[in-house]
């Protein structure tokens, strides 16, 4: 396994895990205040943030100690034009689910905390589907 | 006539073993990629910039068309 499939699989498992957090820590949303609703998704996103870094710390130090030699991250056009790519498919992604989460607001008459839930997890769904695909790229 | 897909090909493999057996690290340290990059290429997986496929041609001392050529 190469060490950009490493890192990207290393970036997937932080969002899943987060969004696994996230989702244990909102299943009463709909008797939680918006605040505290919005605190679990601000300290969800932080989560992310902290796990992708250690797990990539910790994804690269195993694969140091199997392989036994280190392996730079040289980053070069073709990792470029993968990445323009990955962020077209999570744009793409993103910008539906938002259009899709106003249009179901208005339509189910829903309450702005669903719209908060479900506009940042389609955020984390969108990242997740771009780092597949760049994972298909660099099969 | 231009809407036609071409196949870029190359050979890239078979320059790397007549240069003295260059391996894909080298190759790759002395264009400025990732061996992962290299390996693409070889692999009809990845079409190089027209600055890359003349840094590749140019580390081989050959003309991009000897590197470089369309599959008809």
């Amino acid at each position: 396994m190469n060490i950009k499939i490493r890192n990207t699989l290393a970036e997937i498992t932080g969002a899943l895990i987060a969004m696994t957090w996230m989702w244990l820590n909102l299943i009463d949303a709909l008797t939680m205040s918006i605040q505290s609703v919005s605190k679990v998704l601000a300290q969800g996103i932080g989560i992310s943030i902290i796990l992708i870094i250690v797990l990539h710390i910790v994804f690269n130090i195993f694969s140091s100690i199997i392989t036994g030699q280190y392996e730079e991250n040289i980053e070069d056009e073709r990792d470029k034009i993968y990445e323009l790519y990955a962020l077209q498919m999570s744009s793409a992604i993103f910008g539906i689910s938002i259009v899709a989460t106003f249009v179901l607001l208005g339509w189910f008459n829903l309450n702005i905390t669903t719209g908060l839930i479900a506009i940042t997890f389609s955020g984390f769904i969108a990242s997740i589907f771009s780092l597949l695909l760049k994972i298909y790229l660099y099969r | 006539m231009f809407k036609k897909k071409i196949h870029i090909e190359n050979a890239v493999r078979k320059l790397r073993f007549n240069n003295d057996e260059m391996t894909q690290q080298q190759l790759a340290e002395e264009v400025g990629v990732s061996r992962q990059t290299i390996v693409a290429i070889e692999k009809y997986k990845y079409t190089p910039s027209l600055d890359l496929a003349f840094k590749i041609a140019l580390a081989f001392d050959r003309e991009i068309q000897d590197v470089f050529f369309i599959n008809q």
